[in-house]
């Protein structure tokens, strides 16, 4: 067994905190190397088989350098082939991914028709990275389905995205027929694959979204104490210290809920959406201050805050909005409160 | 060292000892104060005999010698039976307990720790109008003399925002008997009758119509030199004692006790037909996962104080996370209730999350000004933690 705080060794040393958005494809094979793509992956299919606690530790130290490769769908697609019951080479779809091929995730809503011929055409949203995709798992009204990106009526199509530290594409299909043996499951299995998948996906941003934060704290912190105005570091000013220990506050309560959430196998698909919807928060608002603290230098290009700033914006978007998964924890509260 | 088996056996104990004992309507029983203190008074009384009233104490007393780990399930499951806290015995069982224990004399211990037990109530006489925040800048002055051939501290001054002081059977004074050197120098710590001549006790209107804090008034009050904890002058360090008696558990079971109570607002939501307000929906799932937060960030600080690996600061984060916790949440019932929150209603005595939600809301104050004030629980977070400079000592106007 290996343990979490080896882990977090291992990953802050393969990705040192002072190498911002490392490159994509050197991550990536960076990534395969520690086995973090197998991460999930039971023992007995050849993976490392660790639990939610130990992705979570991995999602975390990800986030805090503003990764680039897309291991948070990269786990997600191969989780969805893990659960899949209909797959028919999925032993061969276990290995080709935990060998480093890449099939993710959509990480935004799927907004497609079926012709009365069975064949798709719509636009599968969120696919990050689509340029080294080869499929992209996705929720179609049939079930979820493996779409390989080189089938006929795909495309894939960028769209550029504020958040610089990662690439998105929307995958369009035009009259796209689905094949039969790459389907992960039926209309009746996708919502079971989909309470399995939703948990993974708000555990993994969440925990992205609080890397981030604590290391624009830091980032913060360093400058507030190296900066002077008025002959003295702006740290020492309590207006401005104060709103520092408000950053730190949030992060830390933020990653109470995000362990005890990962931790507890107990723990229901809503609550651990309200962990992500907390943590998206705080990832705002820590950027936010961030910026303002900085001062001028936090708006210009050459130094990094707009990329943290522009990260969380685009998390507080992913897998459900801050609003919809608010709307959804209070509305099963009110439920279980009757 | 406690395991798990353990652990659990000790909390089915708890609870069946609530199911058969836990005081039942004991909001309605605490509409005046008067009454509120009785429900206190009777409710600690059987928890001594139960042996859960002091599991922090030396296991040479009764109920006492339980591991923090032991300590934390006891408070989880009153706070999940939603049993009265106890407000009233708080200052004895745990300041006035921490101070005797560590500080005090041999007969000192002796004369005080078994009345505590029998419901003796204590007092704290720290904060003065002049001294807040800035504790050490305490004035309340203290002179040692001969009188009636018997030596004394003659103390005069005034004390504020001492809990239930009108209550209090003793307190736990700090004097002024110095004012040479440096400001912690010269503070000295006695422990005073309350029925001392010249004592005399006002009780504070708190804008919510509670009375939960005093002023205490000295004129002339003569304390036997024999009632001093430590040496004259050293009062500083036995306060800081005082002060770290606190271990935690109260954050705790208050957030578990919030917790519970977001019932209330499930209720009022329903009450007033906004079942599919998108809006309020959201409002309510955001403050159900900043609660479960506290509870989760309160958990933790107690595991990593009985592991420990507690860090300074841990606390004042705890502490700012419930205290704007509760402030959120008792101001979504304001909100919700709408006008109804307006018209005065009969409060509840001793709980913070009454349904009496303007009245919850102006109390939540007290969470964040007192126990050290929300910024300097910042300073220290920001001081001690980020490692960011203080500021300069001194200013010139």
């Amino acid at each position: 067994m290996i343990e979490l705080n080896e882990l977090t060794a291992a990953a802050q040393k393969a990705f040192p905190a002072d190498n911002l958005s490392p490159a994509r494809d050197a991550s990536w094979e960076l990534v395969a190397e520690m086995g973090w793509l197998m991460i999930r992956l039971p023992e007995d299919d050849g993976g490392l088989g660790l639990d939610r606690e130990a992705s979570t530790a991995i999602h975390y130290e990800m986030g805090r350098v503003l990764a680039t490769t897309p291991l948070i769908p990269a786990q997600l697609g191969l989780q969805a082939v893990i659960e899949s019951q209909t797959l028919a080479d999925r032993a061969d779809w276990l290995e080709r991914l935990s060998a480093g091929e890449y099939a993710p995730l959509h990480m935004l809503p799927a907004k497609v028709d079926i012709a009365a011929d069975g064949t798709v055409s719509g636009t599968i949203g969120g696919v990050f990275d689509g340029d080294m995709a080869v499929a992209v798992v996705a929720k179609l009204p049939i079930g979820y389905a493996l779409i390989p990106t080189d089938a006929d009526g795909v495309e894939l199509v960028e769209r550029p995205i504020w958040d610089l530290s990662r690439r998105m594409f929307d995958l369009v299909l035009t009259g796209y027929k689905p094949d039969p043996a790459l389907m992960l499951s039926d209309a009746d299995g996708a919502t079971a694959m989909h309470d399995a998948l939703g948990p993974e996906a708000h555990l993994a941003l969440a925990a992205d979204c609080l890397g981030g934060a604590s290391a624009a704290l830091d980032m913060t912190v360093e400058y507030m104490k190296m900066r002077k105005q008025f002959e003295r570091p702006i740290a020492m000013f309590q207006a401005l210290k104060h709103r520092a220990a408000d950053m730190k506050t949030k992060i830390v309560v933020a990653e109470a809920l995000l362990w005890s959430r990962a931790r507890d196998e107990q723990a229901t698909r809503t609550q651990i959406a309200g962990a992500k919807a907390l943590a998206s928060d705080v990832f705002q608002f820590v950027t936010e201050e961030m910026i303002q603290l900085h001062g001028g230098i936090g708006l210009t290009e050459e130094h990094p805050c707009h990329l943290f700033m522009k990260r969380a914006m685009l998390n507080l978007q992913l897998c459900g909005s801050l609003d919809s998964l608010n709307e959804t924890v209070g509305r099963e509260a009110l439920a279980a409160m009757a | 060292m406690t395991d798990n088996a353990d652990l659990e056996a000790l909390r089915s104990e708890v609870r069946s000892f609530l199911e058969a004992e836990k005081p039942h309507g004991w909001r309605d029983a605490s509409r005046t104060q008067e009454d509120f203190v009785n429900t206190q008074r009777d409710w600690f009384a059987k928890l001594v005999k139960a042996g859960y009233a002091i599991p922090h104490w030396p296991k040479e007393y009764p109920g006492g010698g339980r591991s923090l780990a032991e300590q934390k399930v006891i408070y989880e499951e009153l706070a999940k039976a939603d049993c009265p806290r106890l407000l009233l015995s708080f200052v004895s069982t745990y300041h006035a307990f921490a101070t005797l224990h560590e500080c005090a004399s041999e007969e000192q211990k002796a004369k005080y720790m078994p009345r505590i037990l029998e419901g003796e109530t204590w007092c704290q006489g720290f904060s003065e109008p002049g001294a807040g925040s800035d504790l050490a800048a305490l004035k309340c002055k203290a002179v040692r003399e001969v009188r009636d051939g018997k030596e004394v501290y003659v103390v005069n001054g005034q004390k504020v925002w001492s809990t239930m002081a009108q209550f209090a059977d003793m307190c736990l004074l700090l004097v002024r008997t110095s004012s040479e050197g440096v400001k912690q120098a010269g503070i000295t710590y006695l422990l005073m009758d309350m029925k001392t001549p010249g004592v005399s006790v006002s009780p504070i209107h708190q804008i919510q119509g509670d009375e939960e804090f005093a002023e205490i008034f000295f004129d002339n009050v003569e304390i036997p030199v024999e009632q001093r904890v430590g040496e004259e002058g050293e009062g500083w360090a036995v306060a800081q004692a005082t002060l770290a008696s606190e271990r935690g558990l109260t954050l705790m079971e208050l957030g578990y006790r919030m917790r519970g109570a977001l019932g209330r607002v499930a209720e009022l939501i329903r009450t007033h037909g906004h079942q599919e307000d998108r809006g309020i929906l959201r409002d309510f799932g955001a403050l159900v996962s900043e609660v479960d937060a506290v509870c989760a960030i309160a958990d933790q600080f107690l595991d990593n104080r009985i592991n420990g690996v507690e860090r300074i600061g841990d606390a004042s984060i705890v502490k700012n996370a419930y205290s704007r916790a509760l402030r959120a949440y008792s101001k979504l019932g304001v909100r919700l209730g709408g006008m109804d929150e307006q018209y005065i209603a009969p409060i509840t005595f001793g709980d913070l999350n009454t349904g009496n939600w303007m009245a919850d809301f102006m109390n939540s104050y007290a969470w964040t000004i007192a126990g050290g004030s929300e910024e300097v629980q910042r300073n220290i977070i920001a001081e001690r933690m980020l490692e960011m400079p203080r500021e300069p000592k001194s200013w010139v106007l």
